[in-house]
């Protein structure tokens, strides 16, 4: 989990620098492995697999085992899965950077690190449901649904998606592509970080969930309808209709789980809003549920073909998916990570100022670069749909790359601030033994 | 359930437990068989190669695949390794290769069995340049070479990363891949009509009829007539002696080009050619294919041919709509050495010899 954090900021770093050639494209001329179309699939896998995959399957290797009020079923194991994976990161870094790819959107790992991090995967699932199998609560809280459910579909997802083992011809290999690509999304992403949320808000604010029943609905329409929806990738192309049809119709339907799983969370806060100005871990995973909001309703609007038609090919779809991944499910497990490395360690956090600066670094440069890569895409939609030649309109996009960038510059900062901030936490004496810290120590501080 | 959910152990809950676990396993199971094995083993779905799919492995004569001896995988040909460039470098996060119904001036649509051969897919999702569909044969292979190497030079506002750091060869290639996108559906005639009614000019006919009507263009004839028609069309922009600095310049936000610049010496005639026959986007400069015959825009060429310098650009200040002031500055300034002059002069000599366009 704290190797996550490195991987962010070289994740985002990567990124950043990809961000600064839109505006000054000629930055890196010369250099193949800085160029944009290297560094791109550098920063979504290192950002996606290192960073957030590694810091959910961090907090839930906690989590699950305090649910099920027992003791991981193998911390061996548990170390083993985390430095091959670090392993795979890292050597899937390099290798792209010097463009050994699979040539396929979010697949672009090469075999052996295809390999590696099944195994990684495979064994911290493992590790999970031996774990789930010596639990000792007999009711199955909801975030364990969703955990588990995300540590079944994730292995199988990324097994099929993954040309390594599975690979295909023509179309269907782009539509294999999208089933794969949009469901790390859904059935990993999504699940593991509304499960983490799931924990984290009652947990903190001391108060049971709002319903069970609901929540419980929610994971099961999700796991209904998640499956086929990668399609709405590519509505206009020759894929046949049904398909397209089916993916419509199940995206669409997602605002279901995601009306009900939002009702939940607010509903459980109700009353304990205030804990928004002094707790700052449960700031972070509320602004994520507000995101949360935002980029899922986007989702099932953007995927019908009434707005898919406009929207499609535009960097709209590149904000939306930023916001799915850093606005709401970055800040989810930022909010755990702050919470559990406290009850963890048994360590107070180094600095809470800090911890406040990378909030708003973050929140701030995120609201700046989503906004822009919106206004963006609108700008590309209006392009398109007016069939008017790229080079006529591209450069009206300048001011937008550049907002872009900005909002790219404090998000890395604020991460670089958030990673200063654990390391030294790390190097303080702990308060008190880990074992025998009873209740959780807030990050408090003044309202700001 | 019971509200005891402490020290419960798991046996004495018994299969009821399972019942709901068992359901998620068969559900994600009947998905993942749906997309994995039912799709695309359905007849309908089979990828079956179209009339309009490119062929990317090599092939003997007889038509059997060659493979390699020692691995035995078919080897491809050179648009399959562009192709395997193309892929590499990531083409595809910013040029779609799948021409949607409402999209316009990019050819024709694309069909489910044209990408059969293809694998792993580049449909992109992502336009940040334009669609590559049907990009083969509208530009010149020299064009795409220089441009993957400097796109700016050739778009300017262009964001395209430079792709100088591949080798020669691999830029062959992946041109070599370029021209083939779109190859056969272009030369279907059924198709044709498609790309009369988006592009009236610009099909491959246009550039057969502009070679066939191409005079020589080293010689000073053409030169000749090319001046006339520059100062009709090009000096108002671009100054009676190309040096970028016509009236209308002064108002532009993007200058027109100076083609004292000695970096036009590494124009080829082509280059030229095209460069005056499209355009440049974003700009005020026209697509004089529009106005111009091919043959007046080779004249125009060889025009243009001579005015860069030998080492560094003329800077002069822009001239005035003034007409007192235009006549006066129509000669060229003092100091200039020009090539056009010089070939004139040359070809004045040869025409007393009897052959004025012997080259």
């Amino acid at each position: 989990m704290l190797s996550a954090i490195v991987w962010l900021v070289i994740g985002m770093g990567a990124g950043l620098l990809g961000a600064l050639e839109f505006s000054f494209p000629d930055l890196t001329k010369g250099v193949a492995q800085l160029s944009f179309t290297r560094l791109r699939p550098a920063h979504v896998n290192t950002v996606a697999f290192g960073w957030l995959s590694m810091a959910n399957v961090g907090a839930c290797l906690y989590i699950i085992p305090a649910l099920c009020k027992t003791k991981l079923f193998s911390e061996k194991l548990a170390n083993f899965s985390c430095y091959l994976w670090n392993i795979a990161i890292g050597l899937g870094f390099i290798t792209l950077a010097n463009g050994y790819t699979e040539g396929r959107e979010y697949a672009e790992y090469r075999e052996p690190i295809d390999i590696l991090i099944v195994i990684a995967l495979g064994s911290v699932s493992y590790n999970l449901f031996r774990t789930l199998l010596t639990r000792k609560v007999k009711k199955l809280y909801v975030s364990v649904w969703y955990i588990m459910g995300a540590f079944f579909w994730m292995p199988i997802i990324f097994i099929v998606g993954n040309r390594t083992f599975v690979a295909m011809d023509g179309l269907n290999d782009g539509i294999l592509n999208w089933f794969y690509g949009h469901n790390i999304l859904g059935m990993w992403f999504t699940v593991l970080g509304v499960g983490i949320a799931y924990y984290m808000l009652p947990k903190m604010s001391g108060k049971p969930i709002w319903s069970h029943s609901l929540s419980m609905f929610g994971f099961w329409t999700i796991a209904f309808f998640y499956a086929p929806t990668g399609t709405h990738h590519l509505l206009q192309s020759p894929v046949p209709e049904w398909l397209k049809a089916l993916a419509v119709i199940f995206s669409a339907a997602l605002v279901i789980p995601v009306i009900s799983v939002l009702v939940n969370f607010y509903m459980t806060m109700k009353g304990s809003w205030w804990m928004l100005t002094t707790n700052m871990p449960i700031r972070f995973v509320l602004t994520g549920a507000f995101w949360y909001l935002i980029t899922c309703i986007q989702g099932p609007f953007q995927a019908t073909r009434g707005i898919n038609w406009y929207i499609h090919f535009t960097q709209w779809v590149v904000g939306h998916a930023h916001a799915a991944l850093l606005g709401t499910f970055t800040f989810f497990v930022i909010g755990a990570l702050y919470y559990g490395i406290q009850r963890i360690t048994g360590k107070r956090i180094y600095s809470v100022r800090l911890v406040k600066w990378h909030y708003w670094l973050l929140l701030i440069g995120f609201t700046l670069f989503f906004l822009a890569l919106t206004i963006a895409g609108l700008q590309q939609s209006v392009g398109w749909a007016l069939g008017y030649p790229v080079a006529q309109w591209s450069l009206t996009l300048m001011p937008m790359w550049l907002v872009r960038s900005i909002g790219g510059t404090l998000m890395f900062f604020s991460s670089c601030l958030f990673a200063y901030n654990i390391y030294m936490t790390l190097r303080e004496q702990p308060i008190s033994s880990a074992l025998e810290i009873k209740v959780a120590v807030p990050i408090e501080g003044d309202s700001n | 359930m019971s509200d005891d959910n402490n020290k419960q152990d798991l046996k004495p809950q018994g299969i009821k437990g399972y019942l709901l676990p068992a359901v998620v396993v068969a559900f994600s199971f009947a998905v993942i068989y749906t997309v994995v094995v039912a799709i695309p083993n359905l007849p309908s779905l089979k990828s079956k190669p179209s009339e309009y799919a490119i062929e990317y492995i090599e092939k003997d004569k007889d038509g059997s695949i060659k493979r390699d001896p020692k691995t035995g995988k078919p080897v491809p040909n050179q648009a399959g390794r562009g192709r395997a460039i193309y892929s590499r470098e990531g083409c595809f996060y910013c040029h779609s290769q799948f021409v949607r119904p409402q999209d316009r001036d990019f050819g024709s649509r694309v069909h489910a069995g044209d990408y059969a051969n293809e694998t792993p897919n580049v449909l992109g999702t992502s336009r940040t340049g334009p669609d590559l569909s049907n990009e083969g044969g509208k530009l010149p292979d020299e064009w795409h070479i220089a441009h993957l190497k400097d796109p700016r030079f050739y778009t300017p506002g262009s964001i395209m990363p430079s792709f100088s750091f591949l080798s020669d060869e691999e830029l062959k290639d992946l041109v070599a891949y370029l021209q083939t996108l779109g190859r056969k559906r272009f030369d279907d005639p059924a198709n044709r009509h498609i790309y009369e009614a988006y592009f009236p000019e610009a099909d491959e006919a246009f550039w057969k009829a502009s070679e066939h009507h191409k005079p020589n263009v080293d010689s000073a004839a053409a030169a000749n007539a090319g001046a006339g028609i520059y100062r009709q069309n090009c000096a108002v922009c671009h100054g009676l002696n190309g040096l970028g600095n016509g009236p209308n310049a002064l108002a532009m936000a993007k200058k027109p080009a100076n083609f004292s610049d000695p970096k036009y010496k590494k124009y080829s005639n082509e280059t030229w050619y095209w460069r005056v026959a499209e355009g440049v986007p974003g700009t005020r400069m026209p697509r004089w294919k529009l106005k111009l015959e091919p043959q007046q825009m080779w004249y125009l060429v060889a025009f243009l041919k001579t005015l860069p310098q030998d080492e560094k650009p003329i800077i002069e200040p822009y001239q005035s709509i003034d007409s007192a002031a235009w006549q006066s500055q129509s000669a060229l300034p003092a100091g200039i050495v020009s090539n056009y002059e010089k070939l004139s002069a040359g070809a004045a000599k040869s025409s007393t010899g009897g052959s004025a366009n012997a080259h």
